[in-house]
């Protein structure tokens, strides 16, 4: 993967947007794709997570959804670039 | 077979109308969804709807879809709102159109289950104690488990 360029796009809703203050922004995974072959939702969220407190705090609650382009993933899926990757707090839609 | 997300009131008669079209199934099912004045913590005065439009889009056209192979529907509509919506204001509304009420009816609820649990949308409630997010709630997610159980059908 060459490096320098390589970036996804982090959404955040709800009490998390709330939370973090962002809603929505680019992320560069050169870094940590290049210390690993395979970057997968759980590194993207160890990456946020040395943000700070607050963003550990809110990246690591049990009930957290990620939607990978989406689409509802579990932390081991595979992330590349140009995806949109979302993290929000379960739907209270209808 | 359509989904829209909108921030204007639903107008209900005109949706049914534009379901039922010129091809009449047997069997026309409807469920529409109104803003509640209370909650199981306060009174509301007013609901913000938060949404994540693409994804709720694509969630949205799915779930139809698959009312609409599992219940044989000739016609689907799931209309939800975002955005600031008063107390009684129509939030959701959708329809199925088959042969048999059995079939409308099911795909009705299996519709309203799933999208209340599935499709990205975040209400948040103002009320005298002030503003919170509403929490999911279990029952809702034993509705949703029962289509996947298999227990409903």
């Amino acid at each position: 993967m060459a490096s320098g360029s390589v970036s996804i796009t982090i959404k955040l809703f709800s009490a998390l947007r709330e939370a973090l203050g962002e809603s929505e922004f680019e992320l560069a995974i050169s870094d940590i794709s290049e210390a690993s072959e395979q970057v997968d939702v759980a590194a993207i969220k160890a990456l946020l997570s040395q943000r700070g407190a607050v963003w550990k705090v809110a990246l690591n609650q049990p009930n957290l959804v990620h939607a990978l382009n989406h689409k509802v993933v579990f932390t081991d899926a595979m992330v590349s670039e140009g995806d949109e990757l979302a993290f929000f707090p379960p739907m209270t839609g209808g | 077979m359509s989904v829209s997300l909108q921030s204007e009131m639903i107008d209900v008669a005109a949706e049914y109308t534009e379901l039922v079209g010129d091809r009449p199934g047997a069997a026309v099912a409807t469920f529409t969804g109104y803003v509640r004045d209370h909650s199981d913590q306060q009174a509301v005065a007013e609901l913000e709807l938060e949404h994540y439009p693409e994804m709720a889009l694509k969630v949205l056209e799915d779930l139809g879809q698959l009312a609409a192979e599992r219940f044989e529907l000739s016609n689907w509509r799931i209309v939800h709102r975002f955005g600031p919506l008063a107390v009684w204001e129509t939030i959701v509304w959708v329809g199925a159109v088959a042969d048999h009420r059995g079939e409308a009816i099911s795909a009705c609820e299996l519709m309203m289950d799933t999208l209340k649990t599935d499709a990205p949308f975040w209400k948040r409630e103002q009320g005298p104690a002030g503003e919170h997010w509403v929490a999911s709630r279990d029952s809702d997610m034993a509705r949703r488990a029962r289509w996947q159980s298999g227990e409903a059908q």
